[in-house]
């Protein structure tokens, strides 16, 4: 039973983070019907924020502030930063093909990726920046029940994960921002006449979007300890599945998605085998894709004729 | 001894001097050509195939360095003008054959070093075969390489089926576990040397949990909760350090006692300190050869820290202009043909590697050995004995 709790903390920690970048996937693809490749990136980018705020302040054995202090700053930092860049990235590479057929905008986000990625190989180098996150935060300060081990960082990405989930819930559902994404998301020329400014709608979804994306590269580089210029292709591949399975443009199915994902690789990983880990997870998510085409929490398209 | 000492001081004057660019070779087959090579102008191309960017470009970066520092020495020491086309694989065969198409086709190009990985020698050993062009690889270790399928491969380095039976026997008669996990990379490097240790290891009645991840994986604490009590050991042939350090924090995290047997890229000390651990390694630490201060001075002034990749691409390096300077010195015009004629003949009675460089019939290093280290309580690597 220890066993099955331990792989059950794994898999929500691991299923967080997919979510937290899915949220961003599917909140653009919401308003701008886009799949923004470059998301993935922007999480790398978040990561790389975070390790560098850790050695501005002295390093991981050596932190001149106190560690609660150091976090928010990596996680405020990394999400204003991460989430100023999405709305550059809005602002010039796919703002002005907005009305251009969907293929363009679709190739530009590939490319933006690959910029993206290879600007952080040459400004940060192929080496792996490593977090050290044990020199700062200790394995004993988490919480051992049993033979089941719940480290600190673990906890924070837990519950950070879940509050940034439930506040973006109640922002697009309770505040006139959020009406207003929700809004354009349905209709955006209806949303234009009824005095809606869209483009400063768009871009806020971009920056909350790119700021989930930054904040969840920080947590993933305290998790897993390292960051490259590559981490952001997997990280948005996975959060691309997440976002499709929960039924893109649905933030409750991304959330959905992403734990499932988690859950599915945790699972299979520790009672099958790591070997079968991405096959199972993938055929898990066809059989899901077959049942329900539109994800698990998305609404079919009504066809306009 | 000698021709290493005289090597690297070229080393060191010629990087002074260039830049580190191009140029250099030393002794070859004889162990020496330094005479020069030829009294007319010897000037040839040697194609660099490497992951220079990439996941792993930290690896193909250091095999680029210290080709460039072989070839700025040999370059001074044999008056040759040498010159070095670098190609990017990133360790993908599609990217290796793209490349090696643009070496083949260029005509200047008379012998290659490189490609690093097992599975791009793979992909572009008949091209290479098809244009004569020799090619010679620092860290391509499959056995399979070298049954003689691919007649213009050779490599400075021991094969996988090599290191797997003696790491595993080392593991059995030194470490002593009732179980273990082994862990493939889903790379043809990682599992070779999984097939090749895992037989004994069951032979040896030891309980064998084999695992496999992607080389893009840096989550495992799903992995790290299959470690039972009884695992007194995960072994993990992988060519990517950090992602080891990774396993190793997850195990503590989980409070798991097991201690990790890595290979080759693992060998890394920046990356990969997890204390109790041990790497083998297809190259020494050349900080510990004194016949290789000066090299290993040069290399880390110019570009810092080093691992055990880039001192084979040195020697791979160094026999290429050892062969074309001694067609050169015989009068002849560098050509792929003798070119590949000259490095079959290769009998280095040292190297930079701590053992001689000769190649059999099929392209593999004549005596070739691996190399143990373990890493104590503070991080350190010490070169402990491998059997």
């Amino acid at each position: 039973m220890a066993f099955f709790f331990q792989e059950l903390v794994n898999g929500i920690t691991t299923g967080a983070l997919y979510a937290l970048v899915a949220l961003g996937f599917t909140m653009v693809y919401g308003v701008l019907k886009l799949l923004n490749f470059a998301h993935g990136d922007l999480y790398m980018i978040g990561a790389y924020i975070g390790y560098f705020v850790i050695q501005w302040f002295g390093g991981p054995k050596a932190l001149t502030i106190p560690v609660p202090l150091l976090l928010v700053i990596m996680f405020v930092l990394a999400a204003g930063l991460v989430g100023g860049l999405g709305v550059v990235i809005e602002r010039f590479a796919y703002r002005p093909l907005r009305d251009a057929p969907r293929i363009a905008p679709l190739i530009t986000a590939i490319g933006i990726s690959f910029f993206l990625e290879n600007s952080a190989l040459l400004l940060f180098g192929a080496q792996p920046r490593i977090y050290n996150t044990p020199d700062f935060i200790s394995f004993s300060s988490g919480i051992q029940i049993g033979s089941v081990s719940i480290d600190a960082v673990q906890i924070m990405v837990l519950v950070l994960g879940l509050l940034l989930m439930v506040g973006l819930r109640l922002m697009v559902n309770r505040t006139k921002l959020g009406k207003q994404m929700r809004a354009v998301a349905a209709d955006r020329e209806a949303a234009e006449m009824l005095g809606i400014n869209v483009n400063f709608t768009i871009a806020a979804t971009f920056f909350l979007g790119s700021a989930l994306a930054g904040i969840a590269g920080v947590m993933s580089g305290l998790l897993f300890n390292q960051v490259t210029a590559t981490i952001g292709f997997i990280a948005g591949l996975k959060a691309f599945t997440a976002a499709v399975v929960g039924g893109i443009g649905s933030i409750p199915g991304a959330m959905l998605g992403g734990l499932l994902i988690g859950l599915a690789e945790s699972f299979i990983t520790g009672y099958i085998s790591s070997t079968y880990t991405n096959l199972l997870v993938f055929a898990l998510l066809i059989v899901v894709m077959l049942a329900r085409p539109s994800g698990l929490l998305g609404r079919a398209q009504l066809q306009k004729v | 001894m000698r021709a290493r000492v005289i090597i690297a001081t070229a080393a060191l004057g010629a990087l002074a001097v260039a830049g580190c660019g191009s140029t250099g070779s030393s002794s070859s087959s004889s162990g020496g050509t330094g005479a020069g090579a030829g009294t007319k102008s010897c000037v040839a191309s040697v194609g660099m195939e490497g992951p220079l960017t990439g996941q792993v470009a930290f690896l193909g970066q250091e095999q680029l360095h210290f080709a460039q520092i072989a070839l700025a020495a040999d370059n001074l020491v044999n008056h040759t003008k040498i010159s070095l086309v670098q190609g990017d694989t990133q360790l993908t065969p599609s990217i290796a054959t793209t490349v090696t198409q643009q070496f083949t086709s260029n005509t200047k190009i008379v012998a290659v070093v490189g490609p690093a990985g097992s599975q791009e020698v793979t992909a572009v050993g008949p091209l290479m075969a098809r244009a004569g062009l020799a090619f010679i690889s620092g860290s391509a270790t499959s056995p399979t390489l070298t049954t003689g399928t691919y007649p213009t491969f050779f490599r400075v380095v021991s094969k996988d089926s090599v290191q797997g039976p003696q790491d595993a026997h080392y593991i059995i008669s030194k470490l002593h576990p009732k179980a273990l996990m082994i862990v493939d990379d889903q790379e043809v490097y990682s599992t070779g040397l999984v097939a090749s240790m895992t037989p004994i290891f069951q032979a040896a009645g030891i309980k064998v949990d084999h695992e496999s991840v992607s080389q893009k994986t840096t989550d495992f604490s799903s992995l790290v909760a299959k470690v039972t009590p009884a695992t007194s050991v995960v072994v993990l042939p992988w060519q990517v350090a950090s992602n080891a350090q990774q396993l190793g924090r997850n195990l503590a995290q989980q409070h798991k006692k097991a201690l990790i047997f890595g290979t080759d890229g693992l060998y890394d000390k920046k990356n990969f300190t997890i204390p109790g651990s041990y790497v083998s390694s297809f190259g020494p630490d050349i900080t510990g050869i004194p016949a290789d201060a000066a090299i290993a001075a040069t290399a880390k002034s110019k570009y810092g820290t080093f691992g055990t990749f880039g001192p084979p691409m040195f020697a791979a390096t160094h026999v290429v202009d050892e062969a074309i300077a001694s067609v050169c010195k015989s009068g002849q015009t560098p050509s792929r043909s003798n070119v590949l004629a000259a490095i079959k003949t290769t009998n280095e009675p040292t190297s930079i590697l701590g053992q001689p460089v000769q190649f059999d019939s099929h392209g593999d290093l004549v005596s070739g050995k691996f190399f143990l280290s373990k890493i104590n309580s503070t991080g350190q690597y010490q070169l402990i004995p491998s059997s």
